[in-house]
């Protein structure tokens, strides 16, 4: 779905952000994209559906290139920015106005998703509350029925029921012809949707692997007494004793922790890529 | 090449109706404001003029088709001057040329269309009007087929494809900041002029009377290049530069 040779961008000439950066991502997945503050990841969003244009390098997106902007490929990707501003419309009118550029919009899927936030139709987009509003966004962007979703921090601003309902539709809709790629620093949120990880530390991927693989290699756990630097990759305190990340020699089971595992990757790199790569 | 990714009627149509219903606030306060300007300015020339002919109308056509026409070409593409807005304008499944084609529809051709119609309306109603309130003036009739409003007709077309850059270039102040530039490029543009031409440039005391510069033969025939490119050249070329500021544009 998304194929990315040797990149390059920069904001900048003094800057680069990224350098030489590849990435080939199949559909059918929700990716998981993490990273520190300005690593590059709403950048790395906005090159992907073409409103950035990268400097060097390959870019192919449903065999499409971003840059040109094509409608058939506009209509076949939409990103829900972290911030966003929506016109003084009602609900159905903006419906009724954007609808039709999308060429399998699903309104029966539209009245569902609003149904299920419970957002409500007679007010004006714009006086909705910001939860309010990136949910009817989501909802418009599901029911677009496009291959791929970018959603940069999709949970920021929700309230708590909406959060579990956003990780109940988002994983309801995922298919194998779509995808969707969610950047996000509200990694609990995230724990249980996002498959595979990414991780982007100074324009560049550090870390990209599937749940399976890093259950498979890494051994989450923990324990009251501060472990032995040997052989411990990464370890932090936690209520009551520390959590530790350890190469998973013995085959032992662990439950994954996005949160320890993107502190294990960023303060560990070499390591960690030594044991994936065996 | 898939003519479809460029031009498709019906995306076209749907993207000139979405624009038209977005910015139908911004059309209506332009001819609001433009409308009472031209009673109020008709009812004040009527009362402190001692003409006994009223025939302001080709003149104010011309002058309200050109001022408003500008600053409503000048608040085309508003959504590119916020950055909150613009991914979403950016990102609309339509392409770069139909986005460019509905706003030059809208601020070229329909303007004209929009503006001479209440135009003509309005010089009927104000003359109508006039009859009635000074019975010793004679109100003449606007025609919008005379050769001086084609000629303004002209001149807007040339001139608003100028705007239509500015809008794409300009994140903010547009109208302002095109009259800048415009005035800049003329300044510009004349000293160059002066310095190519200043040895057959007199000035006042040296020409002889009924003496036009402009039929000196060097000077016509630069004069003739000029006059063709900003007749032929000028307009498309700014259409072009638009169309590529846009599609050129990110976030």
């Amino acid at each position: 779905m998304i194929k990315i040779e040797d990149l390059s961008f920069s904001y900048n000439q003094k800057q680069t952000l990224f350098n030489e950066l590849s990435l080939t991502l199949p559909s059918g997945n929700i990716y998981g994209l993490l990273g520190k503050n300005g690593a590059g990841k709403t950048t790395l969003l906005k090159i992907i559906c073409g409103l950035l244009f990268p400097k060097h390098g390959k870019l192919k997106v449903m065999e499409m290139e971003p840059k040109d902007r094509y409608p058939q490929f506009l209509s076949e990707i939409f990103l829900i920015p972290e911030e966003f501003n929506l016109p003084s419309l009602s609900m159905e009118y903006f419906v009724r106005l954007y609808s039709p550029f999308y060429p399998r919009f699903n309104h029966s899927l539209l009245n569902d998703c609003i149904y299920e936030f419970r957002l409500p139709r007679d007010q004006k987009l714009s006086a909705m509350s910001y939860g309010q509003k990136k949910n009817f966004l989501l909802s418009f962007g599901l029911a677009t029925d496009c291959r791929l979703l970018l959603l940069d921090e999709p949970t920021n601003g929700l309230d708590i029921p909406s959060k579990s309902q956003f990780r109940k539709i988002v994983a309801n809709a995922v298919n194998e012809e779509r995808s969707f790629i969610i950047s996000t620093h509200q990694v609990r949120d995230m724990q249980n949707l996002i498959d595979p990880i990414i991780i982007l530390d100074e324009g560049k991927i550090i870390f990209y692997q599937d749940h399976e693989q890093i259950s498979k290699k890494l051994y989450l756990f923990r324990q009251t007494e501060i472990p032995e630097e040997r052989d411990v990759l990464y370890y932090e305190s936690s209520l009551g004793g520390y959590t530790v990340v350890k190469e998973n020699i013995d085959h032992m089971e662990s439950r994954l922790n996005l949160e320890i595992l993107f502190n294990a990757v960023v303060n560990n790199r070499l390591k960690m890529n030594e044991i994936f790569k065996s | 090449m898939n003519l479809s990714n460029y031009f498709k009627p019906s995306r076209f149509w749907l993207l000139l109706k979405m624009e038209l219903i977005r910015s139908r606030k911004g059309f209506l306060i332009t001819f609001v404001v433009t409308f009472g300007l031209l009673f109020t300015g008709f009812i004040l020339e009527n009362i402190f003029s001692s003409s006994k002919v009223f025939d302001s109308h080709t003149g104010s056509y011309t002058f309200f088709l050109l001022t408003g026409g500008f600053i409503l070409s000048s608040l085309a593409f508003s959504d590119l001057g916020n950055p909150l807005r613009r991914y979403s304008y950016l990102a609309l499944p339509a392409s770069t040329f139909e986005k460019f084609m509905s706003m030059w529809l809208l601020t070229c051709i329909g303007w004209i269309l929009m503006f001479t119609v209440t135009f003509i309306i309005y010089a009927l109603i104000a003359n109508s009007a006039g009859h009635f309130f000074f019975r010793d003036v004679t109100f003449r009739a606007f025609n919008p087929l005379e050769n001086a409003t084609m000629i303004a007709l002209g001149y807007y077309i040339l001139f608003q494809a100028i705007f239509l850059v500015g809008a794409v270039h300009f994140r903010g102040f547009v109208f302002p900041k095109t009259i800048f530039m415009l005035m800049l490029f003329g300044m510009i543009c004349g000293f160059i002029f002066y310095l190519i031409m200043a040895d057959i440039i007199h000035t006042a005391d040296q020409c002889p009377p009924g003496y036009n510069p402009f039929e000196e033969k060097s000077l016509k025939q630069f004069w003739q290049v000029v006059s063709r490119f900003g007749t032929w050249i000028l307009a498309p070329l700014c259409w072009v530069i638009a169309y590529t500021g846009l599609k050129e544009l990110e976030v």
